[in-house]
């Protein structure tokens, strides 16, 4: 890799975070993200319209394709703003349906008239996204996704390859649960719904960007917690001092520290090591490992940050409790730290044997 | 008032038989099992069932209407209302007021505010915390000024648990500026209906609305709403039953949690796991050495020796241990650990309720920080 490739994802990153602006105040506001909590949704779908126009859906569609062909350095950079802001839109969803679709990518969600949201998970607890297909028909659960009420078009990945299907399509029915950050978690149940497959070979390559991409999210919103506990630290007192001022909170504080930089390190590694042509061995262990770290962190500091806040921490006014609801919902998602932990040792006998 | 029958006398078997009996046949059509605080008009017809039945305030003598229940046998009663699932009562006044008065309160208040928790007439909460006075609670600046025989009272007190539910509050409120701060508070009653006082809910991390601030602004209250001498409502605060100082260090919640676990794993097929097992098992060990070093301080209880600091000890121990719990819960749940409800079969099996319900016992009640210096200083006699 040349000095210039380098300054070049450097300037592509200082650009797209400059763009999310628009969805993220720099202020660190979250009045807006407040209101969109338990409206159904769980997010806003202007701000869906307004991802679209900065092209998001087309990060990971080669320029060839008419895509902006950006590569995971610049994807976390900008995942870790949506993390910091707590986005709740489904950005990362959309990403991965332009991934797998390339050119084959709808033009009305390149405008932004349709949202397309990504359905690849079998099961709960699980990284399968074999199922799915069967007798050249859609049958079977997808589960866990965000948002689906807010999709026109799932992009439906399965072994038989991956299918395009509207949400008002025969035989699919979504089941709804609320989630605690206010948003929700979707299965799709399909029942022999005609579709047609187009060949995919990029499934796993794809999983292993997105759960790369969703530590970055992870690691922002924990960034950000960390932020906001620090600040009340150094303006809440007690026993006529500042709170942080005690040695007991400083050392915990500090061990925050630690975790959030190990997990930036890893994740801007990572993520380098994807975008300069890693294998496929290398890429799932890479993504697993951050995931499996960022999902700690976020929870860690979520759970410190409460315990910092006293009372304060227990409440719904305070933001830090969005933080909290965020981290509970999104760390397991793309393979809880215990899946994670399991596909790195099954991998021990392979390293072994190699 | 009939007389109820000498339940220390009792085996500690015939005990239990007695109370299992009791609040099976006696639990109103309410909630089991909730995680969350019921508020006063879902749990009302339990605390009626348990003031009609002289069962509202175990530990209080039997002469002034309590069961006059010693530390082993009032377990045994706690013990036995959890595994049915019972529901927390508003027992602010039972639990922290009534033994308060029994020790500090004068013949006139005691003869009028302990039939009145008795019956349930009066629902108290507890007013001691300000947005200024958390863990530094002698730094209180609500006041209350003498004027023409009665207390004139301004300020704010803040994470009153039930507020909304209470029709009184006891308060901490600066009665002398002047002095150490320890030494200018007094311990005043105050109805919640008098002119002046204004609360606000304030939703928890569960969205619900368990607690309140409470706004006083020139309330007056008779010169006699006072507990113990002017500004002696530090000590008098301070004061609280040798019991609870026990039992809230007790292991059920962590037990609880722990089958609870125990049930997810099961569901989510899991419970046979050896990497699961390995961290399940390290739990229940810690479990069950908490109710060995438990049943220590219920021993105490029993001969009537002194509780130290050291009882802190359990209180850290038992809520640490049963957020730990909760982690692994919400981790062994999977994707379903961000679910705002649980689904209806398997409601208990909520790994967020408990997550979120142990965050708030690391706070409460002297919040682990502060217990943790206190331990270093009484007891390891460390150096300031
Ligand atoms: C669910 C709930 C119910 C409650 N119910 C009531 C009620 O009914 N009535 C009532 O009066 N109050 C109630 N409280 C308030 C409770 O007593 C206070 O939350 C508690 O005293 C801590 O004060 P704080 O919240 O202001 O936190 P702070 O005192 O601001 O503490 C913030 C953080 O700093 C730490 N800290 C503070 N001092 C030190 C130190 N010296 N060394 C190391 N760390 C330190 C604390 O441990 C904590 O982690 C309730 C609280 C909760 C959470």
């Amino acid at each position: 890799m040349d000095a210039s490739m380098n300054e070049d994802w450097q300037d592509n990153a200082r650009m797209i975070v400059e763009s999310a602006r628009a969805v993220v105040p720099a202020d660190g506001a979250l009045s807006r993200v407040r209101k969109a909590r338990f409206n159904g949704l769980g997010f806003d779908p202007k701000v869906m319209q307004q991802a679209a126009e900065l092209g998001w859906p087309l990060m990971w569609i080669g320029e060839e394709a008419g895509g902006l062909g950006l590569g995971l350095r610049e994807t976390c950079a900008l995942m870790e703003v949506l993390g910091r802001g707590l986005v709740p839109e489904p950005v990362l969803s959309t990403m991965m349906a332009g991934a797998l679709l390339q050119e084959a990518l709808p033009e009305t969600v390149m405008t932004g008239e349709a949202v397309i949201l990504t359905a690849w998970q079998d099961a709960t607890g699980a990284l399968t996204w074999q199922g799915g297909a069967e007798a050249g028909h859609l049958t079977g659960p997808k589960v866990n996704l965000r948002g689906a009420a807010g999709a026109d078009l799932f992009a439906i990945v399965t072994g038989a390859g991956l299918a395009i299907v509207p949400r008002s399509a025969e035989g699919l029915t979504i089941e709804t649960a609320e989630t605690l950050d206010g948003g929700t978690m979707d299965r799709l149940h399909m029942t022999g719904v005609a579709a047609d497959f187009l060949p995919c070979t990029q499934v796993d390559t794809v999983l292993q960007d997105a759960t790369l991409a969703h530590s970055a999210y992870l690691l922002g919103l924990a960034d950000r917690a960390l932020e906001i506990t620090l600040d009340y630290l150094r303006v809440r007192k007690q026993f006529d001092r500042p709170i942080g001022s005690f040695q007991a909170l400083q050392h915990r504080a500090t061990e925050m520290k630690i975790q959030l930089e190990l997990t930036r390190a890893a994740i801007a590694a990572t993520a380098r090591r994807f975008d300069t042509g890693a294998d496929v061995a290398t890429r799932a262990a890479g993504a697993a490992r951050c995931k499996l770290r960022a999902a700690d962190l976020a929870m860690l500091v979520s759970r410190e940050a409460v315990q910092m806040h006293g009372a304060m921490g227990i409440t719904d006014e305070a933001d830090i409790g969005l933080f909290v609801r965020k981290a509970m919902t999104e760390a397991n998602l793309f393979g809880s730290p215990r899946q994670q932990r399991r596909l790195l040792a099954t991998r021990l006998d392979q390293e072994e044997a190699a | 008032m009939t007389t109820l029958p000498d339940y220390n006398a009792m085996s500690d078997a015939e005990f239990r038989q007695t109370v299992r009996a009791f609040v099976e046949t006696n639990y109103p059509d309410i909630p089991r099992y909730s995680l969350s605080r019921l508020h006063w008009d879902e749990v009302k017809p339990w605390y009626m069932v348990l003031s009609e039945n002289g069962w509202i305030c175990p530990t209080w003598p039997r002469d002034h209407g309590g069961m006059g229940l010693n530390a082993g046998k009032h377990l045994i009663l706690i013990e036995e209302f959890e595994r049915y699932g019972a529901a927390r009562v508003n027992d602010i006044g039972p639990v922290m007021l009534g033994p308060l008065l029994l020790k500090h309160g004068t013949e006139a208040q005691k003869a009028h505010f302990l039939p009145r928790i008795l019956s349930g007439e009066d629902v108290w909460a507890q007013g001691y915390s300000e947005p200024g006075a958390g863990s530094d609670l002698a730094a209180v600046r609500c006041e209350a000024v003498l004027d023409g025989g009665e207390w004139v009272i301004n300020g704010q007190k803040t994470w009153c648990t039930l507020g909304m539910d209470a029709n009184w509050i006891f308060i901490l409120a600066r009665t002398d500026k002047t002095v150490k701060k320890q030494a200018g508070i007094s311990f005043l009653l105050v109805p919640m209906d008098a002119r002046g006082v204004t609360i606000r809910n304030i939703e928890n991390l569960e969205l619900e609305a368990e607690f309140c601030e409470v706004f006083f602004d020139d309330v007056r209250v008779p010169a006699d709403h006072i507990v113990g001498r002017i500004n002696d409502g530090w000590s008098v605060a301070k004061a609280l039953l040798g019991h609870e100082r026990v039992f809230i260090g007790a292991p059920r919640l962590s037990a609880a949690a722990l089958s609870r676990l125990k049930r997810i794993a099961q569901h989510s097929g899991i419970w046979d796991d050896p990497v699961f097992r390995d961290r399940y098992v390290a739990l229940q060990c810690d479990v069950l050495d908490l109710s060995d070093l438990f049943e220590t301080y219920v021993d105490r209880l029993r001969d009537g020796r002194e509780i130290g600091a050291d009882v802190a000890m359990l209180k850290i121990f038992q809520s640490e241990l049963y957020q730990r719990i909760s982690e692994l819960m919400m981790q062994v749940a999977e994707e379903d650990a961000g679910l705002r409800h649980a689904p209806e079969d398997v409601r208990q099996l909520h790994a967020a309720a408990t997550y979120l319900s142990a965050r708030p016992t690391t706070i409460f009640g002297g919040s682990t920080e502060i217990m943790r210096n206190v331990l270093a200083k009484a007891v390891l006699d460390l150096p300031a």
